[in-house]
């Protein structure tokens, strides 16, 4: 008689353990998701390109060159600090946000019944097509792209950071990357270098 | 079970609330260097880190700078002048908005003063 009493008793346990195991997992999983504390300041990724930072010719670059360099290319001047030698511009165009709702099939279920009666309840599930926005099958997919560039000037080095962020036309936030790239700064460069008062090589 | 079921969740999710150090002063380190150089060594920093300036004033001692990498971080440094030898730099670190422990400033800190060491 004591056997068959013993067996419910072991599946029961080994049932509990299986169920503790898996919540530990879950709750391990569920927390280490949620690890959002850095421990360092992040850096640009990439990294700033190694021609984002130059030497000029001493007195060749001056902030008004740097300023209308930046203007030239359609830059709004936000900041300057002469002190410093700071420049802060900004960009803003229109854009299309391609990952914006594309027309995709939206899933949505509900409930017919309820579950009072001895018959149950009926569950339909509709299928539509259509983003988010006014209409139902036109997709608002406008967004606009804020770059945002900073030019540090002083005695002997100048040094570019940039960022591109795509803002959608709810003006949220939705793609958001460091640009200090080695193009932009090539031409900004350039441009440098042809407004100083000894224009000589292009780097390319 | 169901109410092992929702208390794992509710364990799940607790761990994501962050403890918010709302009100937490900026970390500060005193510096054998003048304001100017302070300032100059800080933005050179953050510059080379790929961060942007927003904004910047040397006479009041303020950089401003953020780094677009989701979800947006920003850092400010103020340089006071505190004594005749040297300046106080204070640093602030914010990710998407909302303050960052003050230890993670620490490291900027260390490389700044390794910085402010060596030969202007």
């Amino acid at each position: 008689m004591r056997m068959p009493k013993s067996i419910p008793s072991i599946r029961r346990s080994r049932a509990s353990s299986a169920f503790v195991s898996l919540s530990v997992i879950g709750v391990t999983l569920a927390m280490a998701g949620c690890q959002a504390t850095p421990t360092d300041l992040p850096q640009a990724q990439p990294a700033v390109s190694t021609s984002c930072e130059w030497s000029p010719a001493p007195g060749s670059v001056a902030m008004t060159d740097v300023v209308e360099a930046l203007e030239s290319r359609d830059f709004l001047v936000r900041d300057t600090d002469t002190a410093l030698g700071v420049v802060s511009a900004e960009r803003v165009e229109r854009a299309t946000y391609h990952n914006a709702d594309a027309v995709r099939p939206q899933l949505g279920g509900f409930v017919l019944g309820g579950s009072g009666g001895r018959v149950g309840g009926g569950v339909g599930v509709g299928v539509g097509f259509g983003g988010g926005g006014w209409g139902g099958w036109g997709t608002i997919d406008d967004a606009t792209r804020v770059e945002r560039v900073s030019v540090a000037l002083d005695a002997e080095r100048i040094r570019v950071t940039r960022d591109i962020r795509l803002f959608d036309w709810r003006g949220d936030l939705r793609e958001s990357r460091t640009a200090s790239d080695s193009d932009f700064c090539v031409a900004l460069r350039n441009d440098l270098l042809a407004a100083g008062p000894e224009s000589t090589e292009e780097i390319r | 079970m169901r109410l092992a079921l929702l208390l794992m969740v509710v364990l799940g999710v607790s761990g994501c609330v962050t403890s918010a150090p709302s009100s937490e002063p900026a970390r500060q380190m005193s510096v054998m260097a003048d304001a100017d150089r302070a300032l100059d060594e800080s933005l050179a920093l953050l510059m080379q880190r790929g961060y942007v300036i927003t904004m910047a004033d040397g006479g009041l001692g303020r950089i401003d700078a953020s780094l677009a990498r989701s979800p947006g971080y920003r850092v400010e440094v103020r340089v006071t002048e505190s004594t005749p030898s040297g300046a106080s730099i204070a640093l602030q670190a914010f990710r998407g908005g909302r303050l960052l422990p003050a230890a993670v400033v620490e490291p900027l800190f260390v490389e700044l003063q390794r910085r402010l060491a060596e030969a202007p």
